[in-house]
């Protein structure tokens, strides 16, 4: 009896060990993570995939060489408004267009912005270096004065710009765009769209455009009109240009989609008419207006 | 050998008596109460339907994607998932057969007619309270006003013992005892309205009452011990403490209770995960007579004893350091990257659209389950008619368990907040969770 007794607690002994190992075992086994992350294709001139992108890691910008000043141009993309009162003229971030701090397809982002300038602007009517270019923002978007081109300033936003482009070579794209299709024979129902916009944009960019002020006193949401908004000589101005990036944008946290849960909620009739509604009321004038396509060929949505 | 035979026989025999006695319950435990009520009686109907909305039976009797009330919706439990039932008046698939003693037990009493016990998922421990009148507006509206779907209930997937009902009877005469709903002497007939919801239609405590070792709510009304509505975890969600305590509801005021049951959100923050369910389907259908009742009973629940009544924040030095640019602190540079374009950096958010990361309670409450869940998740807010946009928060599963785990610790540390640690190991166990939830069953239905 006690043998058999002995036996049996050898048995149970064994089995309760046995069943906790492959507890741990099933508990413990590897621990789920994030998927693979997200990869975008490199392009050469002729279209070729040659690799693939990622976007770089914010937290590793402190270990750059030149990590002051990559973070100093995030700074300044993000918080234009409030780092450079002296060039902003309206209320607006480099990041109120440029959506998720230039990282987003669709939304104006930066990755290739480095690569691909200098570059042919119709509206110039030549070739522009990416310093001109992002003082043609500063005159227009943001209503203001351009940037000294030699200043820290400048430096910093394009330190960022190249470092998001995550070493991808001059000659090669990464396979995003700035604005996503629109279709441009659509002919706009500001009516309609005054209707969508207060139900689609009126809730954070309020009922007339005034945009939103957080306790701070600074924007939440950017002012879409009126004089602390763009000038009618921001590409943000014109009808198609709007609608593409409504499109594709706005409203932001309306779906489970990363980063900003933006757009998929209006259709191109949607957007054209929205964007016909709010391009249109009114905004700043633009001084410099008399330079713009000189040579011509003017875009059907140009506001003069 | 002969001793062995006799353990046996004996716990055969005790086992025979136990089943018998689960078989003979329904006869004098909770027998059945039958009354006339006029199902087509308009106001009663009426009466019902918010009596339904107050004790959102279409949350869990409707699957997602489903008919109303037809069920299918799956629970997960530990031992299986359990689906709820439809509850249309459909005499064959549904309850259209039931006469109202049929159903009174059912609801108040967890048996069905043929006398077996329903798994206490259905909270008939809080229903018990429920007056008559409220039960007999229940049915009228159920059995005249509920279109009738037929939808053949879906079995459990739990496996043979754990799917024989009979111990539930047990697990009734143990822990669903018949009882009453007990007004405070002398109480304010608005707190006392207020405690007949919370207690009773509204089941707060089935998902904000911790659950002891045999899945029973450890309090089924105000206990000197405070467990009432302190807070509990289910399918890694974290139903938060409600008591008026430091991390319950010290930091809301009776006016934001009202505010978020109403609308599903206030200036600074809102509901998210279940909880949208149950303002979407319930809450903001009632009167804001009885939300603020169920508010002014809620505030005045007290501490448990030996935890604090105020929420004393820290100063804000975050603020500061993030718009200097210095985002050193571990976290910052992750969430100024990926929160900050909304949660703002001085985690204040914006009103009614992106909720406030500062002095929100669920961001430093005890259990961090609902945080992490809802940021690998992300969710959307109830649609209500009192805003014109409805808001979502993406998901940011994408994000390492090291990362989540570093914005977490930092948001439930900046701007004044102060609460323990995530680990990226609460983080993986929670993506476990999210992968193990169960799978709702949403049959083609038979007659549409």
């Amino acid at each position: 009896m006690a043998k058999s007794l002995k036996i049996a607690g050898i048995i149970l002994g064994v089995a309760v060990v046995a069943g906790a190992g492959a507890f741990a075992i099933g508990a413990g086994g590897t621990p789920l993570n994030a998927p693979p992350e997200k990869t975008f294709p490199v392009v050469d001139k002729e279209g070729k995939q040659v690799g693939v992108y990622r976007l770089p890691d914010d937290t590793s910008i402190p270990s750059l060489p030149n990590a002051e000043l990559v973070l100093y141009g995030k700074r300044l993309l993000n918080e234009t408004a409030r780092l450079l009162p002296n060039n902003v003229g309206d209320k607006l971030n480099c990041n109120s267009c440029h959506l998720g701090e230039g990282k987003v397809d669709n939304g104006a982002p930066y990755i290739n912005t480095v690569n691909d300038f200098p570059q042919f602007n119709p509206r110039a009517g030549r070739v522009v270096s990416l310093k001109e270019r992002i003082n043609g923002c500063f005159q227009r978007s943001m209503n203001g004065k351009p940037l000294d081109p030699d200043s820290r300033e400048m430096s910093a936003m394009i330190a960022y710009m190249d470092w998001l482009r995550n070493g991808v070579p001059k000659g090669q794209r990464v396979k995003v765009v700035g604005a996503g299709p629109i279709d441009m024979k659509l002919v706009p129902d500001p009516v309609r769209g005054e209707k969508l916009y207060a139900q689609h944009c009126a809730t954070c960019h309020g009922a007339n455009g005034e945009g939103m002020k957080g306790a701070d006193g600074t924007f939440i949401f950017p002012p879409l009109w009126g004089d602390e908004s763009f000038n009618i000589g921001a590409g943000m101005a014109r009808l198609y240009k709007a609608a593409a990036f409504i499109k594709f944008n706005m409203p932001v946290s309306v779906n489970l989609d990363h980063p900003v849960g933006q757009g998929g909620v209006l259709n191109d009739q949607d957007a054209v008419d929205v964007a016909e509604f709010f391009t249109h009321q009114p905004r700043p004038d633009f001084a410099g207006k008399v330079n713009d396509w000189a040579n011509g060929k003017k875009p059907k949505d140009a506001r003069y | 050998m002969k001793k062995l035979a006799v353990i046996i026989v004996c716990g055969l025999v005790a086992l025979g008596a136990a089943y018998a006695v689960a078989l003979s319950t329904p006869y004098w435990f909770a027998p059945k109460h039958d009354a006339q009520v006029d199902i087509h009686d308009p106001q009663l109907i009426a009466r019902g339907a918010y009596v339904a909305h107050a004790a959102d039976c279409v949350a869990c009797h409707t699957a997602p994607g489903g008919k109303p009330f037809a069920g299918g919706l799956g629970m997960q439990t530990p031992l299986g998932t359990i689906y709820s039932t439809n509850v249309t008046p459909d005499s064959k698939t549904g309850i259209g057969a039931y006469s109202y003693g049929d159903f009174e037990r059912a609801v108040r009493r967890g048996i069905r007619p043929d006398g077996t016990a329903l798994y206490p998922a259905m909270p008939y421990v809080s229903y018990v309270v429920v007056k008559d009148d409220d039960i007999k507006a229940l049915y009228a509206y159920f059995m005249s006003d509920v279109k009738a779907v037929a939808q053949d209930n879906k079995p459990t997937t739990m496996p043979w013992p754990m799917s024989m009902r009979w111990p539930l009877s047990w697990w009734q005469l143990l822990f669903a005892q018949p009882r009453t709903f007990v007004a405070q002497a002398g109480a304010d007939p608005e707190l006392v309205r207020g405690a007949y919801l919370v207690e009773g239609l509204a089941h707060c405590g089935a998902c904000h009452t911790p659950r002891g070792i045999a899945f029973q709510e450890k309090a089924l009304a105000n206990d000197p011990a405070g467990t009432y509505l302190s807070g509990s975890v289910l399918e890694g969600w974290y139903a938060k403490n409600l008591r008026n305590e430091a991390r319950g509801l010290s930091t809301w005021t009776t006016e934001e209770l009202v505010d978020f049951l109403g609308t599903g959100r206030t200036d600074r923050t809102a509901a998210f995960g279940s909880m949208a369910d149950v303002v979407g389907h319930s809450t903001q259908h009632l009167t804001k007579a009885d939300l603020t009742a169920v508010a002014k009973y809620l505030k005045q629940l007290p501490p448990r004893p030996g935890h604090e009544v105020a929420w004393k924040p820290e100063a804000d030095t975050t603020t500061a350091k993030l718009l200097a640019g210095d985002y050193g602190a571990p976290g910052a540079a992750a969430y100024v990257a990926h929160c900050a374009a909304c949660h703002r950096m001085d985690g204040r958010g914006a009103p009614r659209i992106f909720p406030a990361l500062k002095d929100n309670s669920i961001v430093f409450a005890e259990d961090p389950s609902s945080l992490i869940q809802f940021t690998l998740t992300g969710g959307t807010m109830a649609k209500t008619p009192h805003d014109v946009m409805t808001f979502t928060m993406p998901g940011f599963a994408n994000l390492s368990n090291h990362d989540v785990a570093q914005i977490l610790t930092f948001i439930r540390n900046s701007w004044g907040n102060h609460a323990e640690a995530i680990t990226e190991d609460e983080v993986a166990r929670m993506r476990k969770i999210i992968k193990d939830k169960p799978v709702n069953y949403v049959p083609e239905a038979h007659n549409g």
